[in-house]
């Protein structure tokens, strides 16, 4: 067997799991605040195209990358305001974004096929670091999006249990009540809180069109990844900084079914392997499931239920 | 203040008339679908003063409050801060001009600390979180009142004593000038309530205004300088002077006749033993919630069981029904055994259950009167609901139930109907004749008169002959209508008394978990 | 103050009845004119599109024969997303379980359809597609009633598994599902008396009428029976089932068992109708999906749920002959889906409260 593949492969598994981290975060973000958006997957195709069209026709990967983010927050509005504004069912108005932002996106990305990403972007240079066997291509050939992400999983944790905001943040997934009585807006901050999570997972959608698939390839582009994401989140107990490990393990079995075929390995069936992610994701889904799961650590209490001020 | 109010000035006692007055507010109206909760009410609290607002259940009194600290915006009139007028739009434009709330239900993150809850929302808080900091500035305030907490503390495993300190901490850390306490005493044991009027007196010697919200006839005239009764949304009266007001005057105000809640202990002969429970315990996660319980009710007879919110009440009561499986330990009715047999085999028995939770446990909240009372009957595979129809319209008539007809969907009851739907299904058997009832909280949150026709209920169904089990945190309640009284502390018994020579203070000291000679 | 006026949602007591039937139209139509105001942007004719759609889709009388072939699978995912979501049980993954009742049926069809004669070969078809259906949601029902397993995420992920599965039946060389001795990779179609002939011409079934009458049975099931009586307690008061000694989790298996098997029945009747084999186009068709959306605008109602079925397929009826007749992208009618539902969500608003713009009233006097 080849060394060089294996390498290869962990290094692709960081490298997906910049989408995982990032489409979690946001989904981690929103849920911090009391808003279930199942959207996830909707957003990511839809800012997956939008960005490639944007890079496409102004021939800046930067300015693709800002597109399918606000795109993702955009789409993350309509969630918003269905949700936290009109108080709607927030699982089905999040599966109904699913529903529009696939046709969305396949609609809009009917002259983008054929096509592919022309520019790349540039992995950083850590000049000797890079050089280290092993170690310096799996961890420091990476562009900055990537180190991006991971340093945003961190410090995103510092903001939730450091920061005045987070605080607030988390009273409000936690306690809208109490919140509400403080004064704050309830509805304020989880509409700013979905928004901020639609921009973490369209910036997500856009990395993974531009850097990774570099063409259209309709639903298939996602593939389901902003399902994964929604149970990485589960997993990680709502902690950001677990959300890594669980992005490197989900990152690797998204990974193992084309380093499989790249090696030549077919004693096992090429369609377990393509459901190997899902499959991995659901035996742990279930794994980490307790009676009474609502008490799941971490998870906020008032998750999924809209605010009413209590009126009579 | 409107023509229709009554005014009583006890003049000797008048105080605080020097201070000036903090806030005020006039002619205040507040609608809400279908209800006129304020009707122009006219009120005012001096500095350092405890003005109380008195008032039954739905009298508007909580209503005021929220619009005096700005959770509500009235519908018309105007409010006054030291003379000057103000417009709250939110409760933060309220703490703005001093003015807080300490909510009847706590508004606490519970899995937050005690230093995390007070600077929630606090606007001086700067952006990173000096934990140190804080914690000390929390327990700065805290101290400086004589209000002793631990800042790391995590709320969620505070008591309920503890709790409120938290909320009224929070207030003054926010730098409330006005402080609002809605019902404060209602989750409190006897000797909490003393510590908790120890407090108001260092806020109003410090020169607060306490706006006390109560409908506790005996602690309002105990605390107050000055009290408000409301009743339907109205100012009925102005009464001032502490100590020296007459309480049957005040329920006149509170009621609009007199009443009479005291029902007589009929010294009837008791039967034999209906519910028999031995050695009974119960441990969730390792952690006790009953320990060896062991006592009979007999028929005919009205067991109270006291104590206060959280010592396993709520778990007796599902274990006797048959939801919760205990650890150790038996429980029969008529004789059988229904330990772990769960709750359908406990009412074949003839137990009937009054959950303290009507809407979100007893009844279905979306469902008619006439569905919610198939929930604890043998149903057959295709319902039929023709030939129940008959008997919900009979009960609808018996108990009194305010509603168009059987199809009345159980949520747009009213607390009181509500309760009597609920016992009307319970009391009248279902899948068996009724020879055991358990009932928690039967009267909390309704008005005097559905609380007078639900105890005649009870009192009936004694009479009757059935075996009663009331579980209650109003201690009141338990006093005037049990047999027997037995005060449940941390999921134990400790102290047992017949009703009619129970001592108020005694059964308070048993509930605050202090040793009496007269324990079980 | 920010702003000059507040926006107050009042609770109704009461819903007008004309607002029930009103907000999903008014939602149906929002989607329309927010899709045609995307076509114009997009260079295409709005008005030309629509009246393509129309015509293709309900006016002509071979559209409607399609419109009602089609509703046949359509009204079937409609009730399997229903029958789940009237307990507050999100099973989304309507979609795998249709693929797990073609599968089912097509190894029904196959292995016993030629020893048998055509009335039972093809009830047999359908009712192994319907458990296979359920087999494939067994495991999420399971430990969402054991564990408290989220289903949403372990449904939707069993779709991918799904689809994994049927791709490895057609595509892999000397699969039983196959079809022999051609090259390109296509299903092996079932045996003659496991299909149903199309009425007069049509693209239409008699499965048609066999899936509404379910819907029927199923409106009073849930109305009248006692299994209907526990779904509505534990859906709305929990604590309440609890209280009255209803099992929870057994009805929540059996919920979920039926809501399965429908997908299941719909997947299988596209092996007794139109497809008559495994076919990995149903893959692409998102007929499960289409489900949701249905449901979701017939407010879980299962008599509604037949004529927002049959709507939805005019829909996409009428969408799929503007791929083929004009330049329009086929993929307006799945954005269409997705914008009607969300209208409806919004709707929903106006018809549980009063929406209403008050001012700020300044300090009065």
């Amino acid at each position: 067997m080849n060394s060089n593949i294996w390498v290869l492969t962990s290094a692709d598994s960081i490298a997906i799991a910049t989408t995982l981290i990032l489409a979690a975060l946001g989904a981690l973000f929103t849920e911090r605040s009391g808003v279930l958006n199942l959207g996830i997957e909707g957003i990511l195709l839809t800012s997956a195209i939008s960005s490639f069209l944007a890079a496409d026709s102004s021939g800046s990967i930067w300015l693709g990358l800002v597109v399918g983010s606000l795109v993702g927050s955009l789409l993350a509005g309509i969630h918003a305001v269905l949700s936290v504004t009109l108080r709607a069912n927030q699982i089905v108005s999040g599966l109904a974004l699913v529903i529009f932002g696939t046709g969305l996106a396949n609609f809009l990305g009917k002259p983008a096929e054929g096509k592919t990403v022309t520019t790349i972007i540039e992995p950083l240079t850590f000049g000797p670091l890079s050089d280290i066997p092993v170690i310096g291509p799996v961890l420091f050939e990476h562009d900055i999006i990537t180190y991006f992400a991971f340093a945003l999983s961190i410090g995103s944790a510092w903001y939730l249990f450091r920061t005045r905001p987070g605080l607030e943040l988390r009273a409000t997934g936690d306690d809208p009540a109490t919140v509400d009585a403080q004064g704050l807006s309830v509805a304020g901050i989880r509409i700013r809180y979905t928004l901020f999570g639609g921009l973490l997972v369209g910036l997500g959608g856009s990395w993974l069109m531009l850097a990774q698939s570099a063409a259209w390839h309709q639903a298939a582009t996602t593939n389901g990844i902003g399902w994964i994401a929604l149970a990485l989140v589960v997993f990680a107990g709502w902690h950001p900084v677990r959300l890594i490990f669980g992005a490197l393990l989900f990152g690797f079995s998204l990974q193992l079914p084309f380093t499989l075929q790249a090696e030549q390995i077919t004693f096992i069936p090429s369609a377990f392997t393509q459901m190997l992610p899902y499959l991995a994701t659901l035996i742990a889904l279930i794994a980490f499931s307790r009676p009474g799961s609502k008490n799941l650590r971490g998870a906020p209490k008032a998750l999924g239920n809209p605010f009413v001020r209590d009126e009579r | 203040m409107t023509n229709a109010s009554h005014e009583v000035v006890k003049g000797p006692h008048h105080s605080g008339d020097a201070a000036p007055i903090a806030l005020s507010a006039h002619s205040i109206t507040k609608r809400f679908p279908g209800v006129l909760a304020n009707d122009s009410v006219d009120f005012d609290v001096r500095a350092g003063e405890v003005h109380t607002l008195l008032g039954e259940n739905g009298a508007g009194k909580s209503t005021l409050a929220a619009m005096l600290c700005g959770l509500y915006q009235p519908d018309s009139g105007y409010m006054l801060r030291n003379g000057q007028p103000i417009s709250l739009s939110s409760p933060r434009a309220g703490l703005q001009h001093g003015i807080a709330m300490v909510h009847q239900h706590f508004r606490l993150v519970e899995r937050f600390t005690v230093a995390e809850n007070v600077v929630l929302g606090s606007r001086d808080l700067s952006f990173t979180l000096k934990r140190k900091n804080i914690d000390d500035k929390v327990a700065a305030v805290a101290e400086s009142y004589g209000l002793p907490i631990d800042p790391q503390a995590v709320v969620g495993e505070l008591s309920v004593g503890q709790r409120q300190r938290v909320e009224i901490v929070k207030a003054l850390y926010q730098g409330a000038e006005i402080l609002l306490l809605d019902e404060p005493t209602a989750v409190l044991v006897p000797a909490e309530v003393e510590k908790l009027f120890e407090n108001v007196h260092a806020m109003t010697a410090a020169g607060k205004s306490i706006v006390f919200i109560s409908h506790k006839l005996g602690e309002v005239v105990e605390i107050s300088d000055r009290v408000t009764v409301l009743r339907g949304g109205r100012v009925t009266g102005h009464v001032s002077g502490r100590g020296s007001t007459d309480t049957k005057e005040l329920a006149r105000l509170m009621v609009g006749r007199d009443i009479n809640l005291s029902t007589q202990r009929a010294s009837h002969a008791t039967g034999h033993e209906v519910l028999q429970i031995r050695e009974l315990s119960l441990a969730s996660e390792g952690v006790d919630i009953l320990s060896n319980i062991s006592f009979n009710v007999h028929e005919g007879e009205m067991v109270g069981i006291a104590g206060v919110a959280g010592n396993g009440q709520r778990e007796l009561a599902d274990t006797i029904a048959g939801l919760i499986s205990p650890t150790s330990g038996t429980i029969s009715i008529g004789g059988a055994m229904t330990t772990d047999r769960g709750p359908i085999a406990a009412r074949e028995l003839g137990l009937a259950y009054v959950p303290e939770d009507r809407l979100g446990m007893g009844l279905v909240p979306s469902m008619s009167i006439l569905d919610n009372l198939l929930l604890t009957r043998d149903r057959r595979i295709v319902v039929d609901r023709a030939s129940v129809r008959p008997e919900a319209n009979r009960l609808i008539e018996q108990f009194e139930i305010k509603a168009n007809n059987a199809d009345h969907i159980a949520r747009k009851l009213s607390g009181g109907n509500a309760q009597k739907v609920l016992l009307a299904r319970e009391l009248s058997g279902g899948r068996t004749v009724t020879k055991l009832l358990v009932v928690c909280s039967p009267t909390r949150g309704l008005d005097v008169g559905a609380i007078e026709t639900v105890r005649r209920l009870l009192d009936d169904a004694r009479s009757a002959g059935q075996a009663i089990l009331l579980i209650s945190e109003d201690l009141d309640e338990i006093m005037s209508l049990a047999d027997r009284i037995l005060v449940l502390y941390r999921g134990a018994i400790v102290h047992e008394t017949p009703g009619e020579s129970a001592q108020l203070a005694t059964v308070g000291a048993a509930m605050a978990g202090l040793k009496t000679e007269g324990a079980a | 103050m920010r702003a000059p006026f507040r926006i107050i949602f009042e609770q109704r007591s009461e819903t007008p009845r004309y607002l029930a039937a009103f907000v999903p139209l008014m939602s149906v139509l929002a989607a329309l004119v927010a899709g045609g105001i995307f076509l114009m942007a997009s260079g295409y004719s709005a008005s030309e599109t629509y009246s393509n759609m129309l015509s293709d889709g309900f006016l002509s009388s071979r559209g409607i024969t399609d419109t009602l072939g089609l509703s046949t699978v359509l009204i079937c995912t409609g009730l399997c997303a229903a029958f789940a979501f009237q307990m507050n049980l999100y099973n989304i993954g309507g979609e795998g379980q249709v693929y797990l009742g073609m599968l089912g049926g097509a190894w029904a069809g196959l292995a016993l359809g030629p020893r048998l004669p055509s009335v039972i070969a093809v009830p047999t078809v359908l009712l192994i597609g319907a458990a296979a259906g359920a087999l494939w949601i067994f495991i999420p029902a399971f430990v969402r009633a054991r564990l408290g397993t989220s289903e949403i995420v372990s449904t939707l992920l069993l779709t991918y598994i799904a689809a994994s599965v049927l791709n490895h039946f057609v595509y892999t060389p000397n699969s039983y599902f196959r079809a022999p001795n051609v090259t390109f990779p296509m299903g092996r179609a079932v045996s003659e008396s496991a299909q149903l002939t199309p009425l007069g011409g049509t693209r239409m079934y008699p499965t048609f009428f066999i899936v509404v009458a379910l819907a029927l049975f199923l409106y009073w099931v849930v109305k009248r029976t006692e299994f209907g009586y526990r779904i509505q307690v534990i859906s709305d008061s929990p604590r309440a089932a609890h209280y009255a000694g209803v099992n929870a989790r057994r009805t929540t298996m059996q919920v979920m068992l039926i809501s399965g098997a429908l997908a299941g029945f719909g997947g299988a009747t596209l092996i007794v109708g139109e497809f008559g084999k495994l076919d990995q186009g149903i893959l692409l068709l998102g007929y499960g999906y289409a489900g949701i959306v249905i449901a979701a605008l017939a407010r879980n109602n299962f008599a509604a749920i037949i004529v927002s079925g049959i709507l939805f397929s005019g829909l996409r009826v009428g969408g799929d002959k503007l791929q083929i007749t004009t330049e329009t992208p086929i993929h307006i009618g799945v954005m269409l889906q997705g914008a009607i539902l969300l209208f409806a969500l919004g709707g929903e608003a106006f018809r549980r409260y009063r929406i209403r713009a008050v001012r700020i009233q300044a300090v009065a006097q």
